[in-house]
């Protein structure tokens, strides 16, 4: 017995060495620095609550945040539907549409929309060009190019597990439900909903999590005008070398994304719905 | 409900073409954008030409960058694959508490806001000067890719019953034989499906990579970061074309591999 304890320390033994000394380390390392500043331990938290410049991008970061989840709810929802209705050919074809874009860098893909949304880009020309607006819209360093950049690649998160939830629901259920009267509301309302919400919940969960933290799209398509808290944090060391400061807002933006982590784990059966597919 | 009614339906499936369209087509506007013949980036060309693909070939900066992305790439493949894949056999051995506590710290990475991650790593780097080397950025590229690695390996692994691993211990074979004979060739298919997914992570990654590239150790992604940063030029998308050409690429090869096996991809 002994051997196999010895065996398995010694497989398992090497990730955990590597994980420690180069993650666990130096996230340690860094998130001490936040208590050294010279004017107390918690001087660093101080200046990023007091000024209103923080509290700004702060809030910044979490309107941004409530605005991606809410529209990737909205668009993954006829995704999703629609994927669990289709076979064969078709199905595959949409669910490749889905993945797709996993594959492809973020950086990329942000580039891309920075060609798509510019002055005078395609989609400015298009709107002129069938009278929608009269001059070019600003689509760039503000908070739509944001917006649309994080969308695009927030979006399959969302949609993948909502559709593990909707291919799961019994449809005798829903047959079920009009055999006894029940409107196309009320069966949406009492039956689909309800058994929708797993991956619901732990899709848009997902997608906010990940924009409280995203840092190129915002970097390159929001610029100075849409500062979010982790192109702050990116400042501090780059063009500051606060490193407290870095250290404190980094330490802040894990303890919030971790806290929420718990919180919807505790009310949500959300595991089901993550990993579904 | 089990039938919708016609309007909706089809209002269901314009809205999801629609949502799909949005999600593919804009990545496939960099194509068209490499091919200018401009100085400067117009869609749709008005004129056409390949001569930005001279230009990235010609530029040593943007070949070595190549050169680097793939450098880094590899080590870091290397690197997660040899650890994730023993971490993963490893998990098996292991439950209750410790199992889920294991797994956590291995899916740490993936949870970590990567900006975080990077900020802390290059801060230690700095210190023991792995800042700036190809080394250094192999190394977190390797942290990230290490969950891509252990649950592939852990998929593939499900498929190995430990039965087999009784009867091959009963008939004599020591612990290394059983992981040559009986363990290795059933879960190869999750270790390569891993190591394309490791690979694909290190060579898209910028956020580490723009921490601690150095001067002369920027991967593609940093000199296209930089690029954007100080000029719109074509090549920029010549250089976008490049990494969307290897991912379908690798994409395709992992569809291959995840089909043989039966695990998913992502």
């Amino acid at each position: 017995m002994a051997r196999r304890h010895l065996e398995t320390a010694c497989l398992l033994g090497p990730a955990l060495v590597v994980l420690a000394l180069l993650f666990v380390v130096p996230l340690g390392r860094l998130f001490s620095l936040a208590f050294t500043d010279p004017a107390g331990p918690f001087a660093t938290f101080g200046v990023l609550a007091d000024s209103a410049v923080y509290r700004q991008v702060m809030w910044n970061t979490f309107v941004v945040a409530v605005m991606v989840t809410a529209l990737c709810v909205l668009l993954a929802w006829p995704v999703a539907y629609v994927l669990s209705r289709l076979e064969g050919v078709w199905f595959g074809l949409a669910l490749y549409g889905v993945l797709f874009p996993f594959w492809i860098s973020v950086l990329v893909r942000t580039f891309s929309w920075m060609l798509l949304l510019e002055r005078n880009g395609p989609i400015n020309r298009l709107l002129m060009a069938t009278g929608i607006t009269e001059a070019p819209l600003a689509l760039l360093f503000n908070n739509v190019g944001v917006l649309v950049g994080m969308i695009h690649v927030l979006l399959p998160y969302m949609i993948l597990p909502l559709y593990g939830a909707m291919v799961r629901i019994d449809r005798r259920l829903l047959l079920a439900s009009d055999g006894l009267g029940a409107g196309l509301i009320d069966t949406f309302r009492r039956i689909y909903l309800p058994l929708c919400l797993p991956g619901l919940a732990g899709g848009a969960t997902f997608v906010f999590l990940l924009s409280l933290g995203f840092f190129i799209t915002p970097a390159l398509l929001g610029g100075s005008n849409a500062i979010t808290l982790s192109m702050l944090i990116a400042s501090f060391v780059n063009d500051r070398l606060a490193w407290s400061l870095a250290a404190a807002g980094s330490l802040a933006l894990l303890a919030i994304v971790l806290v929420l982590m718990a919180l919807t784990a505790r009310l949500l059966p959300i595991e089901r719905g993550l990993f579904a597919r | 409900m089990n039938r919708l009614p016609l309007v909706l339906r089809i209002s269901a499936n314009a809205g999801a073409s629609l949502v799909l369209a949005f999600l593919v087509l804009p990545i496939l506007a960099v194509v068209p954008a490499s091919f200018n013949k401009a100085s400067f980036i117009y869609l749709p060309p008005r004129a056409w030409s390949g001569v930005w693909y001279e230009r990235f070939l010609a530029d040593p900066e943007w070949r070595t960058s190549l050169v680097n992305s793939v450098e880094v790439a590899t080590l870091a493949t290397i690197i997660a694959v040899a650890l994730g894949t023993l971490a993963a056999i490893g998990l098996r051995r292991i439950d209750g508490r410790w199992r889920t506590l294991v797994t956590g710290l291995f899916l740490a990475p993936m949870i970590v806001p990567v900006i975080v991650t990077a900020v802390a790593l290059y801060r230690s780097a700095l210190d023991v000067g792995l800042s700036g080397t190809i080394l250094g950025m192999s190394l977190g590229h390797a942290i990230l890719a290490l969950p891509f690695v252990v649950i592939n390996v852990g998929i593939a692994l499900r498929a190995v019953d430990d039965n087999w691993l009784r009867a091959a211990a009963g008939l004599g074979a020591g612990p290394w034989r059983i992981f040559r004979t009986v363990t290795l060739p059933n879960i190869t298919p999750g270790i390569v499906g891993g190591a394309i997914f490791a690979f694909i992570t290190s060579f898209d990654e910028v956020i580490i990579a723009v921490f601690m590239a150095g001067y002369a150790s920027k991967t593609l992604p940093v000199k296209i970061w930089e690029s954007i940063r100080l000029e719109f030029t074509p090549v920029i998308a010549v250089a976008a074309t490049v990494m969307i050409a290897l991912a379908i690429v690798l994409f395709a090869l992992a569809q291959i591999f995840s089909r043989k096996t039966g695990s998913p991809s992502r």
